[in-house]
């Protein structure tokens, strides 16, 4: 295993000293700046902070701890609702500018972060190199998450925590600093919006990864709600970094064990899933051809058979799931169609299991448990990735 | 008389052997070219192979995350694309310079050079033409059906088949344009087939999104008759669970 994890109680003790600690924070509106900085104060009553704001900072009074400082955006963000490389450099600069000891990250929306959720973020940024937030999130909400990003972060680099993509992050110096190294080749190349993957860059660098529970919080949502757009824009990221990091991830080995299960809601009324069928329908019909160039024959067969289940019997096997997103990984990897297209071709796809984990935690099944059951069929099926990844032309039925 | 017939076919034989003799040594020259710049060409291909695999060009290229020429190369890396791409401008140079050196063989006003030269080049062109047709027909046929899947069009299908049909023929009447074949017959049969593929697109669109648009209009009604309920107010329904699917 590449790294170790440790979950930070946020009913422990008070946080230790936070001298050197940067807060960074995203553009807020005014009143969620202030109801931010009223927070921050709270978490950090009697140690001196750096804030780093791109917001008009107000007068300080001469007791606060908040030490402010403003920093020009240089281009506004077209993603303001996760983090991206712009956030990363930057802190990090300010960090060595100021000789922060540590980081922390808090995306848009901070206002609604608990006073001890950012405490545990900076407390846990002492002990490990990066601490991830942990989200108690409803059962509709960050879906593609559960069904992509944290099953096959969790198989690939063997790591534990829930978000591989959390906006709440905190981060030792080095960390911050490497971070910051791959942020400037996508700033360098004018992409000040390009993603990173956080948990992928410590696991590869063999840094201790943590994760803080930090219960409820308002998480920012795209202003354009495109999905297609959007998934395709987050997961050719997410591929990208994947097909980047394969040299790690194919010697990482071992499972992750158990995570012990928060207890999210399950669905009280019948979730209408009648139009992600619809979706899925009519891109079995129209997208066979191109599927068939990506899945192969047992994954196509698979589909077929969902195509015409009923939608109170929808139900699309973990393994099946777990197949098709490795073989997208793969097709993603050696360019068997236009990245654009093979992207597009997903979205139906992930619809379908949309509609198929709705389903399930419709009729009992708790939500998490599905997410961890399909965790594990991911990591089960690993062996199935890495052995078509060094040879792709090899027969797979 | 039979001496001047003999005559007429000494010298047709005569003229027949001049025209082989100058023809040949063109040949051969256009031949050696394309051979020649086809063997530089492989070279340079293998070479700038090595040294793009030495130097990790893909690797840069995907971490650097400009993804404009990686999503442009098929079913290879970049590098296995700017390696062909060489090769193949090697060849088409070879093609040029061969055909350079078969016109000069030739003097100015002979039909080869009047006709045949230019045509071989247009030919050339044409070829092109047609590959870089195909690819693009090819490529945004599977754009507009990935779109219109995504955007649940039920005439998805018909769309992508239009549109891909629209770029063949298009490419079609542009090669055969290029090669002079045709005519006006050709430009005539284009704009009656692109034509008939455009009207055939409109009316299985429009036919195909009258449901649509019945229903946004509907509900364009509703919506004026029951403008914004609030909480507490007998009309008001709270959110169905599809609007509240958070993905992100």
């Amino acid at each position: 295993m590449a790294s170790t994890q440790t979950n930070v109680d946020l009913t422990s003790a008070p946080a230790t000293s936070a001298s050197g600690l940067l807060v960074s924070l995203v553009p807020l509106p005014q009143e969620a700046f202030d109801a931010t900085l009223s927070n921050l104060a709270l978490a950090f009553p009697d140690q001196t902070v750096l804030v780093a704001t791109p917001d008009a900072v107000p007068q300080s009074s001469s007791g606060s701890p908040l030490r402010f400082l403003p920093y020009t955006l240089t281009a506004v963000s077209a993603t303001p609702w996760v983090l991206t490389a712009a956030d990363y450099l930057n802190t990090y600069k300010l960090a060595r500018e100021n000789n922060a000891t540590a980081c922390v990250l808090l995306g848009a929306e901070a206002q609604s972060l608990h006073p001890e959720a950012i405490r545990a973020l900076a407390r846990s940024a002492l002990e490990s190199d990066l601490t991830l937030a942990h989200y108690d999130l409803g059962p509709r909400e960050g879906l593609v998450n559960s069904a992509i990003f944290y099953p096959v972060t969790r198989a690939l680099y063997s790591t534990r925590p829930r978000f591989p993509l959390a906006i709440d992050i905190s981060l030792s110096i080095r960390m911050a600093e490497r971070l910051a190294t791959t942020a400037q080749r996508f700033t360098a190349a004018g992409q000040n919006d390009g993603l990173l993957w956080p948990l992928s860059e410590a696991a590869s660098a063999n840094f201790s990864v943590a994760e803080v529970s930090i219960g409820t919080r308002t998480l920012p949502q795209p202003a354009v709600p495109d999905l297609n757009a959007l998934l395709a824009h987050i997961a050719s990221s997410f591929f990208a970094d994947v097909d980047a990091k394969a040299s790690f991830w194919q010697r990482a080995r071992g499972t992750q064990p158990a995570q012990s299960l928060t207890q999210t809601a399950t669905i009280a009324e019948r979730p209408d899933i009648a139009s992600m069928l619809d979706a899925f329908r009519l891109a079995y019909t129209n997208l066979h051809e191109i599927w068939s160039l990506v899945l192969p024959p047992n994954s196509l067969l698979g589909l077929k058979k969902l195509s015409v289940m009923s939608p109170d019997t929808f139900r699309m096997p973990d393994n099946l799931w777990t197949r098709i997103v490795y073989d997208f990984i793969l097709a993603f990897r050696l360019r068997t169609i236009n990245r654009g297209h093979l992207l597009g071709a997903l979205t139906p796809l992930y619809l379908a299991w949309v509609a198929s984990h709705l389903t399930l935690i419709s009729n009992g099944t708790a939500p998490e448990k599905h997410i961890q059951d399909l965790a594990v069929a991911f990591e089960t099926d690993k062996p199935y990735l890495v052995s078509r990844w060094r040879w792709p032309d090899r027969f797979n039925p | 008389m039979w001496q001047q017939v003999e005559l007429a076919l000494s010298q047709s034989a005569h003229r027949v052997l001049v025209k082989l003799a100058s023809f040949l040594p063109g040949l051969l020259a256009l031949l050696l070219a394309v051979i020649i710049l086809a063997a530089i060409g492989a070279g340079v291909a293998v070479l700038l192979r090595r040294t793009l695999t030495a130097a990790k060009f893909d690797e840069r290229l995907a971490r650097n995350a400009t993804a404009v020429i990686s999503d442009w190369s098929p079913a290879n890396s970049p590098t296995a694309l700017i390696a062909r791409v060489a090769f193949w401008g090697c060849i088409l140079i070879g093609c040029f310079i061969g055909i350079s050196a078969f016109d000069a063989a030739y003097p100015g006003d002979s039909p080869i050079s009047n006709f045949i030269i230019p045509y071989l080049t247009h030919s050339i062109g044409a070829v092109l033409l047609l590959i870089a047709g195909t690819v693009i027909a090819r490529f945004l046929e599977r754009s507009v059906l990935i779109g219109a899947v995504n955007a649940k069009l039920q005439y998805a299908r018909i769309l992508s088949l239009g549109i891909k049909w629209l770029v063949l023929v298009l490419t079609a009447a542009m090669v055969l344009d290029h090669l002079q074949i045709g005519g006006a017959v050709v430009e005539l049969a284009f704009g009656i087939l692109f034509g008939g593929i455009v009207l055939t697109l409109a009316l299985a669109v429009g036919l195909g999104s009258r449901d649509i648009v019945s229903r946004s209009l509907e509900r364009s009604a509703d919506l004026r008759s029951t403008l914004d309920p609030i909480p507490g107010d007998p009309d008001y329904k709270p959110a169905t669970p599809a609007e509240t699917l958070r993905h992100f």
